[in-house]
């Protein structure tokens, strides 16, 4: 969006923007108390005090940056091939924690379906090993494909590596401790 | 209960905690364990380009919460471990500084100046101890400083600041935390006050989650673990990945450089050095004190003193700063090593965050319990046991037995970590991608954290990327709830009093110095130097 | 033995279901999301984990500890509300949590949302000051306040805000009525001298054996155990109290044997102070108080449907 050296001045014009939509639509909007209000016949501040106060930092840097360090040396080129890089990789990040979410409950379901059995995953989400098909499949979806997309190729050694890890992980976070969850088992 | 017999408390609490096992009849408490652990942990991640201490910080702490509980007994091993950390990581950063040219921490970049030189010719070994001697001198020192002022800083705030002073000097700590971390001022406040502004979600003190859009997921706020790691880490993963996707690679083979002549440090060297390393030692512990100012510019000030010294008094024959001269390197590594002792004296006497190690520190206390870093810490109560004290004096004992270490086997482990250049950055990031969101999911053990976490891994990376400093972000969001509560406290107990920030005296000057702050260096930055 | 023979009336009072549920026969389905409405280290949260601890021990059991805080534990009760009700899920909050706070926020909740497990302890509040001020008693602090001094009152809680200022009015002096979160803050308020006075919940106890701080009054319908002589909120003409307890809930609806297993169990640890959790109870909340089943229920109901009158009593 700024590819000519006046990244600055669009950084603080959008900050501006946002600063004043926040002082002026969301904090009134979402907040109860106001910047002060009167409980118990005393004056307190109420909950849309700090929250302004936040807004005039941001107007404070916004004005500073689009007038005075308008012309700074030093200002950053933001390329839009580097932020599409950043797109996929969350993309790819993203998949890998829905895998992760929906994989134990999933294999739980079909192996209802094919054994006909009446197994719930909340019931088991502490019992091996149900609780590692989530974790590893989505994390090792994650990291290879993280690995992939940087290399620019897919490799069946990115894939031992990305496996090797996350059981690495497995064995960090969750084989020694009983009290531990590994995601997604909290939340099912 | 007097003040020595709080700080024997201290020690003895490290010693004769908990034991893990005994040598020759002599029981070795977990305290120690932990804090050689943590030790060699930081001198192997802070070798390890890609990796610093934060990063070690945030994967160990649940697993050493879940190890040793939510009991104040904790405390000590938690907070010994991340102290390993914070100071084998600083002289960690040294080695591929030194042997490759590559900094493996941000603030060993002006090692690699000299440091690389002297590896050219041959000089590896004798650069490593150097770096290693003088590390260790500014360390110890900058911890000295810390043990000494902290206590009585808390005292005074204790003994002389009342609510409104309190909220006044959060103001002056964040005004000055935002406009001089980082180049620029402007960024600086952009930074604070959106870190202010993500405390503010899903808080207050109605019952209704202000700023929340009705959403329950945003109901608690976000957990202080998902903006920390998310922006300090996820942010910082998400960037190097691109940059690494954008040089493709371009690592090719290690240079090789064999090791020639004498590679030990003699008494004729220390003293030749020793005059740099105090220069550079005062200038990190004085830079540490200030909050936010980091150990990137205690390295350049020391460097730069240091070489206007070296021009005046070196050998003719003598290797030029820059050129591979032994005294550049303990220069800046005095200063950047120094930075991290003094650090925490804002931290254990006010509860104010002035660096990444000291945000961590924060983050385990709160996340145990039992230990507010602040100023109540140093309450030295005479008929009960201050028991928050006895920590402090345990973590005081803690960073005096990791300097031990650093002394007597720290430069051994350290001339052994060359080979962790080896390991691929690109397939480092993405595991520690996961392995910071497990770590996080662990403590929160739900879904939302981890989308938190990466809402601000994105927002600590485009910050990276329009280069506004992620740190003024992260204090911001620690003091924020503390700022809202002392404001709330003092108006209130006030009677009302709107003006209550500058009826006060003491509370007016702080103010004046807020403001000034933001003025000096704001105009300092319209004409660039 | 005894445990089942009380077990066996608890499930008696559910003989209208066909299938006669005996506690002692029921084991959780999986393991048991146990949400504490506290901030992690605090002796509330301790409480909870050490119960859970406990019961690993006992039942063999499978707890799985997690912080669910703020709001006046209003966060728990929302995220407890949907969880599944066959004692898979239950939580630690106060009595005020379904109480004062539900009735004051308007959330959409009401304590019919929820199953009353059992509550584990009563709160010691007192009325605290720091010895060196120089008030022996009550009156002499409201003599200070009458003399022109300001006082400031710290609450950690709207409803104690509301208490202190009922005590105010009654008492015909004006409070600075300063809120701060929790019981520790309160006390380091108080300690620092930014605080004249604050609500303790049981905090306070070590500091009063030493002589650092003093109970001016009991926030209470009844005396302190620890300082008896302190007069009573009734006796300073104030008609409502902070009498409250902790209390294990879990969502509505839950199946009675599940119910009663879970009540019992838990109430019979925190009664043994040979466990630490009884232990702990004993120390820093003046003993047990094991309170369960239908009188429970009714406790519940009952704060709720008071809170009325104290919030309309605050706002005149």
């Amino acid at each position: 969006m700024a590819n000519l050296p006046r990244s600055n001045l669009v950084l603080g014009l959008l900050t501006l923007a946002f600063a004043v939509l926040l002082l002026f639509v969301w904090i009134p909007m979402d907040t109860q108390t106001g910047l002060m209000e009167k409980v118990r016949r005393q004056v307190v501040i109420g909950d849309a005090l700090a929250p302004t106060v936040a807004a005039l930092f941001l107007i404070l840097g916004g004005g500073l940056l689009a007038v005075v360090e308008r012309n700074a040396e030093n200002q950053p080129r933001m390329s839009l091939r580097g932020l599409g890089f950043t797109a996929i990789l969350m993309t790819i990040v993203f998949v890998g924690l829905l895998v992760m979410r929906h994989a134990g409950p999933l294999s739980v379901w079909i192996v209802n379906a094919v054994q006909g059995g009446e197994l719930e995953y909340r019931l088991l989400r502490d019992t091996a090993p149900w609780k590692y098909i989530g974790f590893f499949l989505g994390g090792t979806f994650l990291i290879s494909g993280v690995i992939s997309l940087v290399e620019g190729r897919v490799t069946g050694r990115t894939v031992l590596v990305a496996i090797l890890a996350v059981v690495v992980m497995i064995f960090i976070y969750d084989v020694p401790f009983d009290d531990l969850l590994l995601p997604p088992n909290g939340d099912v | 209960m007097g003040t020595f017999d709080y700080i024997l408390m201290g020690i003895q609490a490290v010693f004769q905690g908990p034991a893990l096992f005994s040598i020759l009849g002599v029981s070795i408490s977990v305290t120690l364990v932990m804090i050689f652990g943590g030790f060699l942990t930081g001198i192997a991640v802070g070798a390890t380009p890609g990796l610093a201490g934060p990063v070690a910080m945030a994967i160990a702490l649940p697993i050493l919460i879940s190890v040793f509980g939510y009991t104040p007994d904790a405390l000590l091993p938690v907070m010994g471990f991340l102290i390993g950390i914070m100071k084998g990581a600083t002289i960690g950063g040294a080695v591929p500084a030194i042997l490759f040219n590559t900094p493996g921490t941000p603030d060993a970049f002006m090692t690699t100046l000299d440091g690389y030189p002297m590896t050219k010719r041959g000089k590896a070994k004798k650069a490593l101890r150097v770096a290693h001697f003088a590390s260790a001198s500014g360390d110890t020192f900058s911890d000295i400083v810390l043990i000494i002022c902290a206590p009585f800083l808390a005292l005074m705030v204790e003994a002389y600041l009342d609510l409104p002073e309190k909220t006044a000097l959060l103001i002056l700590s964040l005004s000055f935390i935002a406009t001089v971390i980082g180049g620029s001022a402007a960024k600086g406040l952009i930074s604070t006050g959106l870190g202010l502004l993500a405390a503010y979600i899903g808080t207050g003190e109605d019952f209704y989650p202000r700023l929340s859009m009705g959403q329950p997921a945003l109901s608690q706020g976000f957990p202080i673990a998902t903006a920390v790691l998310g922006v300090l880490i996820i942010g910082a993963v998400l960037k190097e990945l691109e940059d690494l996707w954008r040089r493709k690679r371009d690592s090719g083979t290690l240079p090789e450089h064999r090791d020639k002549g004498d590679q030990r440090l003699r008494g004729a060297d220390v003293r030749r050095l020793l005059p740099y390393i105090g220069r550079s030692a005062l200038i990190g512990t004085a830079i540490g004190a200030l909050p936010g100012i980091g150990s990137t510019l205690a390295a350049t000030l020391g460097y730069t003193v240091g070489k206007s010294r070296y021009a005046r008094k070196k050998r003719p024959d003598a290797p030029e700063f820059g050129q591979g001269a032994a005294e550049g390197i303990a220069a800046t590594e005095a200063a950047n090593s120094s930075v991290s002792g003094a650090n925490l004296i804002p931290v254990l006497s006010l509860g104010i965050p002035g660096n990444a190690a000291a945000v961590f520190l924060i983050l385990a206390a709160e996340s145990i319990g039992g230990f507010n870093p602040g100023p109540s810490v140093f309450r030295f109560t005479t008929d009960s046991v201050n028991p928050e004290l006895v920590v402090a004096f345990g973590l005081f004992t803690a960073m005096m037995i990791a300097n031990l270490l650093n002394w007597t086997v720290g430069g051994l482990f350290m001339r052994s970590m060359g080979v962790m250049i080896r390991i691929p950055k690109h397939v480092l990031l993405p595991s520690v991608l996961l392995l910071t969101l497990t770590a996080i999911y662990v403590q929160e053990t739900r879904i939302e954290a981890i989308w938190f976490a990466l809402g601000f891994g994105v927002l600590g990376y485009l910050m990276r990327a329009v280069a506004i400093s992620p740190l003024p972000f992260v204090i911001a969001f620690i003091l924020g709830g503390k700022l809202e509560e002392n404001a709330r406290q003092a108006f209130a107990a006030t009677g009302g009093d709107p003006w209550f920030l500058f009826t006060n005296p003491g509370a007016a000057i702080l103010m004046a110095m807020a403001l000034a702050v933001i003025i000096l260096t704001s105009r300092k930055q319209k004409d660039p130097a | 033995m005894k445990r089942i023979f009380k077990a066996g009336i608890a499930a008696l009072g559910a003989v209208v279901v066909a299938t006669s549920a005996f506690a002692a026969d029921w084991t959780p389905p999986g393991p048991i999301k146990l949400m504490i409405g506290f901030k992690a280290g605090g002796g509330a949260d301790t409480q909870a984990r050490l119960i859970a601890e406990e019961l690993e021990a006992r039942m063999g059991w499978k707890f799985i500890p997690e912080q669910v805080t703020g709001k006046g534990g209003l966060n728990l009760a929302n995220a407890l509300k949907g969880q599944p009700n066959d004692g898979t899920a239950i939580g630690l909050v106060v009595t005020e949590t379904l109480g004062y706070n539900m009735a004051a926020a308007n959330a959409g909740m009401t304590p019919d949302d929820f199953t009353g497990l059992t509550t584990t302890a009563g709160f010691q509040m007192g009325v605290v000051a720091r010895t060196d001020k120089g008030w022996a008693t009550f009156d002499d602090m409201i003599a200070a306040a009458k003399a022109g001094q300001d006082v400031r009152f710290g609450a950690m809680s709207p409803k104690l805000a509301d208490l202190a200022y009922l005590l105010g009015k009654a008492q015909g002096v004006d409070f600075n009525i300063v809120n701060v979160k929790g019981g520790k803050g309160v006390m380091n308020g108080v300690n620092a001298g930014d605080l004249d006075v604050g609500f303790m919940a049981g905090i306070q106890t070590k500091g009063v054996a030493a002589g650092d701080l003093v109970n001016l009054a009991s926030a209470l319908s009844v005396p302190l155990v620890q300082t008896p002589e302190a007069p009573t909120f009734g006796d300073l003409g104030v008609e409502f109290s902070a009498d409250g307890y902790f209390v294990f809930i879990g969502p509505a609806g839950m199946p009675d044997d599940a119910r009663a297993a879970l009540s019992n169990a838990i109430s019979s640890v925190v009664s043994d102070d040979s466990t630490k959790a009884g232990g702990l109870i004993k120390k820093a909340f003046g003993g047990p108080a094991a309170i369960s089943g239908d009188a429970l229920t009714e406790l519940l109901a009952n704060d709720y449907a008071s809170a009325g009158a104290l919030l309309d009593a605050a706002s005149e």
